[in-house]
């Protein structure tokens, strides 16, 4: 899975490419920004888009775990435990939701690292085990526990914006988009930076990450808290879209989720995650509307196995590669290894 | 009735234990020889499953007489995977396989669930109501029957590994794939058979499991390959008597451990009930094994 780093491209060519990034990711909020205008304030497409907008925040969280090679195959623990976390807060303490939410992703963050000390020198497979497992332990225990979390009952969780308060799902909307656009920044930010290309190094090859002198297990510990923290806040965000919380945030599902939209949208990227997230909620969204209720499953585990196998780098990659190949006329040879 | 009833639940346990077995040597075998990770091995187990229900159907033959043709079916399935799905990415990294195999698992299930729904669907074992009892113990049929069906294969899939051609070329494609391609062993092949093995080990599980009681539905198998997946974690990489020793291990802890747990908040006034505990003891394990010792507790080559 080696990626070709920009750091290598000639600095044209960079400064280039970074114009067109800003280009479109501009194009893309604009978009989002307007797109109520042209809807209507329709509460079910608004609802949509809302979750829309916390799966991109949840799958870049997710996304930016991966980058340091570390694939979990449990992040609804730390969804559910941002969640959790804050709806409690949130009932026993009288805050609003949005600073709740802050030490809902903080909580997550924490036990983040705690997972996140036994999986540092495991394989990817062991780590995606040990993640999976931990997964289905914070659940079992979020449903027995039932005094502090309603057991399989749950709790109501209180609404972002108060339900009182004219058109509050468009004010919602607006305030999600705000929060994710942020993040996304953020973690694009993050990338670019210094920890961001250790972790890149690490994920290539840790032993010679080593060697240039990486704390390989504090970043890989950093790269976890910075992934459950935001997978947290994303979880916290929705139940208090919502309104009520159940351990299903633990489904299984929620685990897949964004690694199906960031292998799909392209990992490692910071625009795939969100490109992915979006192809697929739609097509989700659109094949359900059909009244595929398993059906839908089938084309995105078909697209998934697709993706892996002939555009490892994901749909944001596409165009680069329609391009190569309409200017060589063939497949470019295979390198031999 | 405390020590019968203990005895009960290992026996339980033993049951729960042969099906984890079967399903982690097909895994060690497959990861062994291809170095794959193939997490949908479950989804074999289920479409199994289904395939001895309605052969059983239609046919209306003994159940444990329709298992081997569900075996053949899913040998012939797990070597279209292998050719269509894991041979283009070999070599591209432990996570690609992960994720196909993700793809595998939400295509497989809902293929499953657009075809046949998702309703529970059941067996009549023609023996599901012969019981062998001594004193207060009782062992149903089905469940002895489980145990020596898998003794047999443990031993007949041993001493294929150690006196056979192809299976000591298996053996030499799993310690040096190069090595062993360089010697004349088509590797290519050799993956090919370890796939159709580890498939019908699977389907084996899937049958035996349908046969003596279990509901099939279209998400039966991920629970049970993930369990066996932590059994040869736990056992360790490539060895069967470490998935032997963790596959009956975790099948007795999962039934004894809440018992017992339920037994001392018994002594403390309390009535908690553990049996919600059950499906997580793998994981627990899986934790600490992984913690005290990174390469299982018979595994030797560390990474």
């Amino acid at each position: 899975m080696k990626l070709p780093s920009t750091t290598k491209l000639p600095l044209t060519q960079r400064v280039k490419e970074q114009g067109t990034k800003t280009y479109l990711g501009s194009i893309a909020v604009l978009v989002a920004l307007l797109l109520p205008l042209l809807l209507g304030i329709n509460p079910y497409l608004l609802t949509v888009l809302i979750i829309l907008l916390v799966f991109i925040i949840y799958a870049s969280a997710w996304n930016f775990l991966a980058i340091s090679g570390q694939g979990s195959l449990g992040h609804a623990a730390f969804f559910g435990i941002g969640g959790y976390a804050s709806a409690i807060l949130a009932k026993s303490m009288g805050l609003p939701p949005l600073v709740t939410m802050l030490a809902g992703g903080l909580f997550a963050a924490g036990i983040g690292i705690l997972i996140g000390l036994t999986c540092v020198r495991m394989r990817e497979w062991f780590l995606a085990m040990v993640t999976f497992g931990f997964a289905v332990i914070v659940h079992t225990i979020t449903a027995e526990l039932s005094w502090l979390t309603g057991g399989w009952d749950g709790i109501p969780a209180k609404r972002l914006i108060p339900i009182t308060i004219p058109n509050y799902i468009l004010i919602e909307y607006y305030l999600v988009l705000v929060i994710a656009v942020l993040v996304v920044a953020f973690l694009y930010l993050l990338m670019r930076s210094k920890f961001g290309l250790a972790l890149e190094a690490i994920r290539e090859n840790e032993l010679e990450a080593k060697v240039m002198g990486i704390d390989v297990t504090r970043y890989k510990l950093m790269a976890f808290a910075v992934s459950a923290y935001f997978a947290g806040i994303a979880g916290a965000l929705e139940i208090h879209h919502f309104g009520y919380i159940t351990p299903e945030v633990y489904a299984i599902d929620i685990s897949f989720l964004p690694i199906i939209y960031s292998i799909s949208g392209g990992l490692f990227t910071i625009a795939g995650p969100v490109l992915g997230t979006i192809v697929i909620t739609l097509l989700d969204e659109g094949l359900k509307s059909f009244g595929w209720t398993y059906g839908r499953y089938i084309l995105i585990g078909l697209m998934l196995i697709l993706v892996v196998i002939l555009l490892p780098k994901g749909l944001v990659s596409l165009p680069a590669k329609i391009k190569s190949r309409l200017k060589s006329g063939s497949a470019p040879a295979h390198m031999p290894k | 009735m405390e020590l019968g009833f203990l005895i009960q639940i290992l026996i339980w346990g033993l049951y729960a234990g042969c099906i984890y077995i079967l399903l982690a040597i097909g895994l060690n075998l497959i990861f062994g020889v291809m170095k794959v990770v193939n997490f949908a091995h479950g989804e074999f187990l289920m479409v199994a499953a289904y395939a001895t229900f309605w052969i059983y159907r239609f046919s209306d033959f003994n159940p444990y007489l329709v298992i081997p043709l569900a075996a053949l079916i899913l040998a012939a399935v797990g070597v279209f995977i292998e050719r269509t799905c894991f041979r283009p990415i070999r070599g591209t990294g432990k996570l690609n396989e992960i994720f196909l195999s993700l793809g595998l698992i939400y295509l497989l299930q809902n293929l499953v669930a657009v075809v046949w729904s998702t309703e529970s669907r059941s067996i009549h074992s023609p023996y599901s109501n012969v019981l062998l009892s001594a004193g207060s113990i009782k062992l149903p049929l089905d469940y002895l029957i489980i145990i020596i069906v898998t003794i047999l294969f443990l031993v007949g899939f041993q001493l294929f590994m150690k006196q056979t051609t192809i299976g000591r070329a298996m053996r030499a494609t799993s310690q040096n794939r190069e090595a062993a391609a360089l010697m004349g062993i088509n590797v290519e092949r050799m993956d090919m058979i370890s796939f159709a093995l580890g498939s019908a080990l699977a389907a084996v599980a899937g049958g035996l499991w349908l046969t003596s009681g279990q509901l099939a539905n279209p998400y039966m198998g991920s629970i049970p390959a993930i369990k066996a997946f932590a059994v040869i974690i736990i056992g360790g990489l490539g060895s069967i008597p470490g998935a032997i020793l963790a596959g009956l291990t975790l099948g007795i802890a999962e039934n004894v451990v809440p018992f017992l747990l339920q037994a001392l908040a018994a002594l403390f006034g309390s009535e908690l009930s553990f049996t919600a505990w059950k499906d997580t003891i793998a994981f627990f394990i899986l934790i600490i094994v992984l913690v005290v010792r990174p390469t299982g507790i018979f595994g030797e080559k560390g990474e």
